[in-house]
């Protein structure tokens, strides 16, 4: 019971008595929406507490969630940070895989297109240490009937030929090394050269006269003529063609991308590819080789496709033997 | 009948307790709530007087207890909320609490006896009394009730004057 003087006590009753009736009034009345006055006050009253409650509970948590038990997240961290690092070695991995797959099915596709020629898939494993010398390691050797004067090539062209055999590896001189050459005609005059190396990363067509008209982007093929390489396989492009003495001096783009060679196909036979559908007549299917280029007659309009290989060719002597 | 105006205040101890019959103040109460109802239906000329309030007024002021006055109030207050017809119960009933323990808390220091201060008396406690009723309508209804206009003015001038006559019939139902 409170203890209040005598002579205020009236007054307290009188404050209870109103309160007693403002609180019926509050019963009664209804504001907005149709609700009782008495749930606003209530509401009013009892909604900043419980704010306020849900405040503190709320920054309550967020200090000990932000601050106190990230005690533990330093060494999350960390592990995290490791299993990304392992995340993205695996990723750069099967990012490698379904590269080389892409690799692999296309030397597949060529390898099936050309059933008639004995062909054999080889990884480059090594290159030379000498910058000034391009040749290439392949994991192929003379287990593998590996031999010397071998083709080597891929899909896109031509790469070079096998100078050296070894039980389990051999090594490849590339067409772009000073020391190689391969027999080459152009492929809208049909005129025959020597793409040589010059020791840059482009090679040169070398033995075509000044009359000769020569113009870049003009496709240069194989001639055959070398023994190695079959004919009409592709070498490249014409870069630029100069007025040179006694010959023009021709720059190939080579079609092998032969600073980044990783697979590649020994051809174990020097015999001439045949035309795709040949091929595809004769294993029931079709692909594309983009390697080999058509030549439909003579004068031939000549067009990278995968239609009609001419037959073989007789071999004619080169005018400049390559060196081995 | 004679009066004699003391104008002075004087200590509570020396205050007179006026004593009553038995039930007249209820049965008073009751007459002014009922009569107050009744000369409602017959014009607006009945609501120039408000009997419940001049009873409040009357039994707050002769008993002099501020506790007795108050909850005479309050009764009547409440009662006359429910009698009206869409009163919410306590808005005379809150005016009429105060009302009565004001005048019982005066009651006690000045003389009341007097015509001319039951005159004033009751024309400063009709207003007092429509102030807090109109405070409460405000406040709690959002009513625009006002709190002074002519006709209230009448009202009050016409209270007081109904008021001194009847607390003068009102003093004949004392215990001698």
């Amino acid at each position: 019971m409170i203890d209040t003087p005598l002579r205020q006590r009236p007054l307290f009753l009188l404050a209870a008595l109103v309160l007693a009736q403002v609180l019926l009034l509050a019963f009664q009345i209804k504001r907005d929406h149709d609700v009782r006055l008495i749930r606003y006050w209530a509401a009013a009253i009892v909604m900043p507490f419980e704010r306020g409650g849900t405040d503190a509970v709320s920054h309550t948590g967020g200090v000990w969630s932000d601050y106190i038990s990230l005690r533990g997240t330093r060494a999350e961290n960390a592990r995290l940070r490791s299993e990304l690092d392992q995340l993205r070695l695996r990723n750069r991995e099967l990012e490698g895989q379904a590269s080389e797959a892409q690799r692999l099915s296309t030397l597949l596709n060529f390898r099936d297109a050309h059933v008639e020629v004995q062909m054999l898939a080889a990884q480059v494993i090594g290159a030379s240490a000498d910058p000034a010398s391009h040749t290439l390691f392949l994991n192929r050797g003379d287990r593998d009937h590996v031999r010397r004067n071998l083709a080597v090539i891929t899909p896109d062209g031509i790469v070079g030929k096998i100078v050296e055999v070894f039980p389990t590896t051999s090594q490849v001189l590339l067409i772009n090394d000073k020391d190689s050459g391969a027999g080459a005609l152009l492929s809208e005059t049909r005129t025959h050269g020597v793409v040589k190396g010059s020791g840059d990363p482009d090679p040169r067509l070398d033995y075509v006269v000044n009359d000769e008209p020569v113009h870049a982007g003009e496709m240069v093929l194989t001639s055959g003529e070398d023994r190695i390489f079959p004919k009409d396989l592709l070498i490249g492009t014409v870069m630029v063609a100069n007025p040179g003495n006694p010959f023009q001096v021709i720059h190939v783009r080579p079609a092998a991308r032969l600073d980044r060679l990783e697979d590649v196909l020994i051809l174990l036979t020097p015999q001439e590819l045949k035309k795709p559908n040949e091929s595809a007549d004769a294993n029931g299917a079709s692909s594309n080789s983009p390697g080999i280029v058509q030549r439909e007659s003579a004068p031939p309009p000549i067009t990278k496709s995968t239609a009609a290989l001419p037959g073989p060719q007789p071999a004619a002597s080169m005018p400049a033997a390559p060196k081995n | 009948m004679s009066y004699t105006l003391n104008s002075g205040l004087h200590s509570e101890s020396n205050v007179e307790v006026h004593k009553y019959y038995g039930g007249t103040v209820l049965l008073t109460a009751f007459l002014a709530l009922v009569l107050q109802a009744f000369l409602h239906k017959y014009g607006r000329w009945a609501e120039l007087v408000d009997l419940p309030l001049l009873v409040t007024i009357y039994f707050g002021v002769s008993r002099r207890n501020p506790v007795t006055g108050m909850f005479l109030g309050a009764a009547i207050g409440i009662l006359q909320d429910a009698l009206s017809h869409d009163n919410p119960i306590g808005l005379f009933g809150i005016a009429k609490s105060i009302v009565g323990y004001l005048a019982s808390t005066v009651g006690a220091r000045i003389d009341t006896q007097h015509p001319v201060s039951r005159l004033l008396l009751i024309f400063l406690f009709f207003h007092l009394h429509q102030a807090i009723f109109a405070v409460t309508e405000r406040v709690l209804l959002n009513h625009p009730e006002p709190f002074f206009t002519l006709r209230l003015l009448l009202n009050s001038v016409v209270t007081a004057a109904f008021g001194v006559v009847l607390f003068a019939a009102l003093d004949r139902l004392r215990k001698s």
